[in-house]
């Protein structure tokens, strides 16, 4: 028998073998193996075996039957080889995915990644993904972010230059990430404040499919009897896949992803290689959020262990405040009393001697003088007292305009009118209330010892840059800049001036708090005081 | 004339009051402490008390306490030898508040207001 095809030779030519091909040389001299690898598919081994039956050779029939199985063996063999590339290329991407998402705690990113898995071509392929969130609070299925291209134009420029810029799926996620993830919020917005259904709506598809904790293939979406209209009217497509995100038996939230541009048909096994990924997109959203509310929980740790630290602070203060007070309190106790006896039964004296009388002069020293030391404990006291201001937020209009209300009745003995123009709409100020209520009666009390003919005194206030500023106007006094600065001084002779203490007192009250106290004379026709009082905390020294 | 309770442990703050109080035409009646205090209330009415807000190892606050809980008919004047009083919030219970000064002027007006109030009240309620 002539032979057609070369299989019994040991050696041959590149052009005896219709099917070895270029790069395939070493069949050239490996008979067994170009055998196995060549000649069941060779049409010159076919003719060869045909020519054999033709023969009545009794192998032939044997030999045809072997071929057959052989190459049924062979093309099973090559499916199952496909398959494993296939698993292996997923798995490589689910381990790629795995990392990605194991490592990261940012939930953005987590969502980030998630999505671009599903809708990039390394990933699963899908044209367009949508994530709804499970809010426990608000018991709602809410639409959170989409990704994908809106028309087929938009899908090709993205497609594009997906492609020619070659990116792995972590770069991808990052990019989005960084580059898209608000944009891409904004461009599904409409959408994903559609897709959001009350949880406890049990009827709903996706709230059935997320209770059922399986993913669900949904075809013919615009007939399908559980799929409501305005469902599918939004998702514009007759096919999607819901998958919902189950993480330790809770309900974590849902994708549904779609083939809206290419309308390429979901299969099972699309559905299969998603449920796969949706367990660890799953756990990932979960631990993210965890680790969000976690962030949050320990900065209100944070923040009350500050707020403990203050209050350790102010326990210090008021301990060394209640010691002030026990030992004020004590030398309070102990001048004023006999002061007052002396004082009173010098006036009881004086009120029942004859004007005749010449021991009156000394009674009247007496009682002067008891005055006197009077005003002075008055004004100790009142210091020991200012040395730890309470500071707290506080209306100034409030504070002035009660200040005013106590001191009414003096200045209306001393024929003094007053005139307030509070600010409008203003902050409130952050000041020891007692205090500052303290230097604006002093200051208003000042100024009815004046001599002036114009009895009137102006207040007014006003917003200024993070803070509002009183000022007091005072015309009945006219002194000169240096005895009023000699006034602010404390303990300093001032007694021939009418005020003592008092100014000085202030001042340094308000000093202590970090509030600037200015008082003017000559500049106006009298005495104009400013107080300029923080309207922030931090703004205290 | 009104009947007034002076409560104070000083015993010459007690008589400078009582003297000049009696010269404004108050029968005083005078107490050195928050016992001897009730014990004077449980004998007779008073139609005001002016009392000490420390007295020597008790708290005229407490006593203060006390007068407005069984007595709330009768107005009550705080006096102190120290401002600071004036912000504690039980001492907000009382009618009056002064602060001690050999210049009794203040008391005595405060005791005519605060007696007034009452009147006016009385009045009100009748």
């Amino acid at each position: 028998m002539e032979r057609e095809c070369c299989w019994d030779r040991e050696v041959i030519e590149l052009a005896d073998c219709p099917e070895i091909g270029a790069g395939e040389e070493d069949l050239l001299v490996s008979k067994r193996q170009r055998n196995l690898d060549k000649c069941s598919d060779c049409h010159r081994f076919l003719t060869d075996l045909a020519r054999l039956s033709d023969e009545n050779n009794p192998l032939a029939p044997i030999l045809t039957d072997l071929l057959a199985e052989f190459r049924h063996q062979k093309t099973q063999i090559q499916s199952l080889v496909s398959f494993l590339d296939n698993k292996t290329l997923e798995i490589r991407f689910l381990h790629e995915l795995g990392y990605v998402l194991q490592s990261s705690v940012d939930l953005d990113e987590v969502l980030s990644v998630a999505l671009t898995a599903i809708t990039a071509g390394k990933g699963f392929g899908m044209n367009r993904a949508f994530l709804l969130l499970c809010d426990r609070e608000d018991g709602l299925l809410k639409g959170y972010l989409g990704l994908g291209p809106r028309n087929l134009e938009e899908a090709s420029r993205v497609w594009n230059e997906i492609i020619q810029s070659d990116m792995d799926l972590q770069t991808l996620a990052q990019n989005f990430r960084l580059n898209k993830l608000s944009s891409e919020r904004a461009k599904f917005h409409d959408v994903l404040e559609q897709l959001t259904v009350p949880l406890s709506n049990k009827d709903h598809i996706l709230v059935k499919t997320l209770d059922g904790k399986r993913p669900v293939l949904v075809e013919g979406a615009f007939q399908h009897p559980d799929v409501p209209p305005e469902l599918a009217r939004l998702l514009g497509v007759d096919a999607f896949l819901a998958m919902p995100l189950i993480s330790r038996n809770r309900r974590v939230g849902m994708i549904i992803a779609d083939n809206c541009i290419t309308h390429r048909t979901i299969t099972e096994e699309d559905m299969h290689s998603l449920e796969t990924f949706s367990f660890p997109v799953a756990f990932a959203i979960e631990r993210a959020s965890l680790y969000d509310k976690l962030h949050v929980e320990l900065e209100r740790v944070t923040e009350a262990g500050k707020k403990l630290k203050e209050q350790q602070e102010l326990i210090v203060r008021m301990e060394n405040m209640a010691l002030v007070g026990r030992i004020t309190s004590s030398i309070a106790h102990s001048v004023r009393n006999p002061l007052m006896i002396i004082g009173g039964f010098a006036r009881s004296m004086l009120k029942n001697s004859p004007a005749t009388d010449s021991r009156r002069t000394f009674i009247e020293s007496i009682v002067a003088e008891t005055r006197q030391l009077e005003g002075v404990l008055d004004e100790i006291l009142n210091y020991s007292d200012s040395l730890y201001p309470t500071r707290d937020f506080w209306d100034v209009n409030q504070l002035v305009e009660t200040a005013l209300h106590d001191t009414a009745d003096v200045l209306t003995a001393h024929g003094y009118a007053t005139f307030y123009s509070p600010g409008i709409d203003l902050p409130h100020v952050y000041i020891d209330f007692k205090q500052l209520s303290n230097c604006v009666r002093t200051v208003l009390h000042n100024d009815i010892t004046g001599i002036g003919a114009d009895r009137s005194i102006s207040i007014n206030s006003q917003c200024g840059d993070d803070c509002v500023i009183l000022t007091i106007e005072d015309r009945s006094r006219h002194i000169s800049q240096a005895e009023l600065d000699h006034l602010l001084v404390p303990f300093s002779e001032t007694r021939e001036l009418g005020a003592g203490l008092g100014l000085a007192l202030c001042k340094t009250m308000l000093e202590k708090q970090g509030i600037p106290f200015v008082a003017e004379a000559e500049a106006f026709d009298g005495i104009r005081y400013t107080i300029t009082l923080p309207t922030r905390k931090e703004e205290q020294t | 004339m009104s009947r007034l309770l002076v409560v104070d442990d000083e015993a010459n703050i007690r008589l400078l009051y009582s003297e000049e109080l009696k010269d404004e035409g108050y029968d005083v009646v005078t107490a050195a402490s928050s016992a001897e205090a009730i014990e004077k209330l449980q004998l007779g009415a008073f139609d005001l008390a002016v009392l000490d807000i420390k007295l020597k190892n008790e708290s005229g606050i407490e006593l203060l306490q006390k007068l407005v809980k069984e007595r709330h008919d009768m107005p009550v004047i705080l006096c102190s030898a120290f401002s600071c009083y004036k912000d504690d919030f039980s001492a907000w219970l009382a009618d009056g508040y002064v602060v001690k000064s050999g210049d009794l002027t203040e008391l005595k007006q405060e005791i005519a207001r605060v007696l007034a109030k009452k009147a006016q009240k009385l009045k009100a309620d009748v």
